[in-house]
């Protein structure tokens, strides 16, 4: 008379906690997930096409609308990219400021991916707090090239203008604040019972699947992996900065959340650097204004705030635009993993996992 | 004073149910408002100001100015108080979606028995023992009369309000079975689960004061757990206290257990596919439960309608009442309704500060608090209370 069923549910694509337009297809049995399979291509525009129609300098506009939480980290790696293909060299100065500029990114994508993170989990005054802060580094893009959230901050052989003034100032003011706004954020998480419960031992993915999987950026790290492109492959002003990587070896939610905070101090500690050696000159390189390729294709790769970003650009004879354009999307390849990480475990852990995940729709989907 | 007849009475009676009703409908609108601003505070923003341009007349230009000079203008905090209606506006005036595939009838009981269990209760609260006020004599009929201050505090008043609010649950199980919807039906599954498990903990918590004071008439209760103790009922009843509140946000569906509505993972919840006035109710009944929760903690364990502790009240009288005006030393030693309602505004602003401090659990972790932890510590509370009232006694 009864039987048992799997219940098939969907979440999202229109739903609270999936950052975005992201559907998960969900086999349960109860409460427990026995099944998981995210779907994507809701927010598909097509963008590395869009770019192969486009000239060099055209298609880095379209780098910013990928990751928008992260748009000058994917602007940073477009532009470098593009360089190695011309063999143009980037001034001391520019280097300094776009290492500068992608730190202050990371953070803003951090304080993103907290927010959302913890708002999911339930604590939804953590929300604001970072967003407050996320404000400050917004202002910072805004003196510096006038807008805020795709800012197409940087160009190909190095930057469009020099610091504004009072530029100085205003991060000054911000490092001088950052540090007690971030323990501020640990005094109502970290030691939080209710924050440890859902979030030790949940989403776990060890070093071996997380690299099977291409799995990179403080997800790996948090596997305890110290895998990062800013030491590995130093590439802007990396190589003359002192930093470190932080890595723990849980491998869990709580291990990335750890991690992230330990980077966004780590980020901090880069801004002041920069802020302390920077090199006078200019800031842009002799670039002509049409850039042609021989024959050529490139692989360059840097670390944005969700892990590793790639660009593969092949050039034509006499053509103005790329033939082609491939991104190595952090999220898209992060995201392979959600199934490992929650199948066998609750409904529940599925939001923590997405928000441990920190993924943006409009990278995945490009 | 004559002994009313039974028309009088009957006519009382009505007038205190309307009286009850009036005070839900003033105290949940301001709730919601309040639940805005503090949430607001808390997170360093100003809540609901939309409504109420406050932006012309006088106030408008010091708000301006205020804004100019870079502090946050105290009006700002006032501002958004007509939300009040517009809420409720919203809800009577909004479409009423009913899902095709709904179950119709249930779909369409399901608010009412929510609603209605959680008005329902309030009949056995007593806001304060005795007479609230004496009717003046103009009045005609029910003239010179005085109006009780519970609408009915029977001897068994206790029982009546945790069955009573138990019955809501139904509401809540049948609103996710009649949506035929599958968010809904997860939704519903974990309340009832959840408020069944949390009842548990919840009676057994309060038992300790039933058994303190050897009645389960609510006055008499509250009497007794207020002045029929030195202290109030939260110091040897700290444990009972801590647990009942815990469990009263989980009977309630607040945070960090709103399991059942949980909006990161299951949407609304039980409520997904209600809108309109129906979702109305839900929402209504919600609040109401808190106000109840928050009203029996408030009697129980806070000294209910009396100000001062029993023993602070004796000194009080002995040394200060011969030297102040009678009419201070009444409001300071009587029962007043209106030290009830503020305590029940107290902890109705704790729940708010919990709601905007802490995470949410995960359903079984909810669940293994109730069973693994609560359980035990009010069956070692309930046992501490014998002990006392054995040896008080």
């Amino acid at each position: 008379m009864f039987k048992n069923e799997e219940m098939e549910i969907n979440l999202g694509p229109q739903h609270p906690s999936t950052h975005g337009v992201l559907r998960v297809k969900l086999r349960l049995d109860g409460e427990t997930i026995k099944h998981c399979r995210p779907m994507i291509g809701y927010l598909h525009r097509g963008v590395e096409k869009i770019c192969e129609n486009k000239t060099y300098f055209q298609g880095q506009i379209w780098t910013d609308r990928m990751d928008y939480c992260s748009a000058i980290a994917n602007n940073l790696g477009w532009a470098e990219a593009n360089e190695k293909l011309f063999g143009i060299t980037v001034p001391r100065r520019a280097q300094y400021i776009r290492t500068m500029l992608n730190e202050f990114n990371r953070l803003a994508s951090h304080l993103v991916w907290l927010a959302t993170h913890a708002l999911d989990i339930g604590a939804m005054t953590v929300f604001l707090y970072t967003f407050r802060e996320r404000e400050d580094i917004l202002d910072i893009n805004e003196a510096f090239c006038g807008s805020r959230l795709t800012t197409t901050a940087l160009r190909i052989g190095g930057l469009r203008e020099d610091l504004p003034p009072g530029f100085e100032k205003m991060v000054q003011k911000f490092l001088a604040k950052f540090p007690a706004c971030l323990e501020e954020y640990e005094n109502l998480l970290s030691e939080n019972r209710i924050w440890k419960k859902r979030t030790v031992g949940v989403a776990k993915l060890n070093a071996e699947d997380a690299i099977a999987l291409g799995v990179t950026g403080p997800m790996l790290r948090a596997a305890g992996v110290p895998y990062d492109i800013r030491k590995a492959f130093p590439y802007a002003a990396y190589a003359e900065m002192d930093f470190e990587i932080p890595t723990r070896t849980e491998a869990d939610t709580y291990a990335r959340y750890l991690v992230r905070l330990a980077e966004m101090r780590q980020s901090a500690r880069i801004i002041q650097q920069c802020m302390d050696g920077m090199p006078e000159g200019p800031v842009m390189a002799k670039v002509p204004k049409i850039l042609k390729a021989e024959v050529n294709e490139v692989y360059h790769a840097t670390e944005a705030p969700k892990g590793e970003i790639g660009y593969y650009l092949v050039g034509e004879k006499g053509n103005p635009n790329p033939y082609r354009f491939h991104v190595r999307a952090p999220g898209f390849i992060n995201l392979q993993s959600l199934p490992k990480m929650v199948e066998g475990s609750l409904l529940a852990d599925i939001v923590a996992a997405i928000g441990t995940l920190d993924i943006v729709l409009g990278e995945i989907d490009r | 004073m004559p002994t009313p007849t039974l028309t009088q009475s009957v006519l009382i009676a009505i007038l205190q149910a309307i009286l009850v009703v009036v005070f839900i409908f003033v105290i949940v609108p301001l709730t919601l408002f309040a639940e805005r601003k503090v949430l607001g505070y808390l997170q360093q923003r100003l809540g609901a100001t939309r409504i109420a341009g406050t932006l012309t007349g006088l106030s408008g230009f010091l708000n301006r100015n205020m804004w100019k000079m870079g502090k946050i203008p105290m009006l700002s905090y006032w501002r958004g108080i007509p939300m009040l209606v517009g809420d409720v506006l919203k809800m009577i005036l909004k479409e009423d979606i009913l899902p095709t595939k709904a179950d119709k009838f249930v779909f369409f009981i399901a608010p009412a028995i929510s609603f209605v269990a959680s008005v329902v209760v309030f009949a056995a609260i007593s806001f304060v023992p005795g007479t609230l006020f004496t009717l003046p004599q103009w009045v005609p009929v029910i003239g010179g009369l005085p109006v009780a201050g519970a609408v009915g505090d029977v001897n068994v008043g206790l029982l009546w309000i945790l069955g009573i609010a138990s019955v809501g649950v139904y509401g809540i199980v049948l609103a996710g079975w009649a949506s035929n919807s599958k968010y809904p039906l997860l939704g519903g599954l974990r309340s009832g689960a959840q408020i069944v498990s949390y009842e548990v903990p919840l009676t057994l918590s309060l038992l300790a004061p039933v058994v303190m004071s050897g009645s389960l008439q609510f006055s008499e209760l509250s009497r007794s757990m207020a002045v029929g103790l030195p202290i109030w009922g939260i110091v040897p009843q700290f444990f009972g206290f801590f647990i009942y509140l815990t469990c009263g946000f989980a009977e309630t569906n607040r945070m960090p257990f709103d399991m059942p509505e949980a909006e990161n993972e299951l949407v609304a919840g039980f409520h997904t596919e209600y809108s309109g006035m129906k979702f109305g109710f839900f929402y209504l009944a919600e609040y109401i439960n808190m106000t109840v929760v928050a009203a029996i903690a408030s009697a129980f364990f806070l000294g209910g309608p009396w100000l001062l502790p029993f023993g602070l009240q004796g000194l009080f009288n002995h040394f200060l009442s011969p030297h102040l005006p009678a009419l201070l030393v009444t409001f300071l030693c009587e029962p007043h309704a209106i030290f009830f309602v503020g305590k029940i505004i107290l902890l109705l602003f704790v729940y708010i500060w919990v709601r905007g401090t802490i995470p949410r659990y995960r359903y079984d972790q909810v669940m293994a608090v109730a069973w693994k932890y609560f359980i035990p510590l009010t069956l070692v509370n309930l046992m501490l209370a014998a002990l006392v009232r054995y040896f008080a006694v």
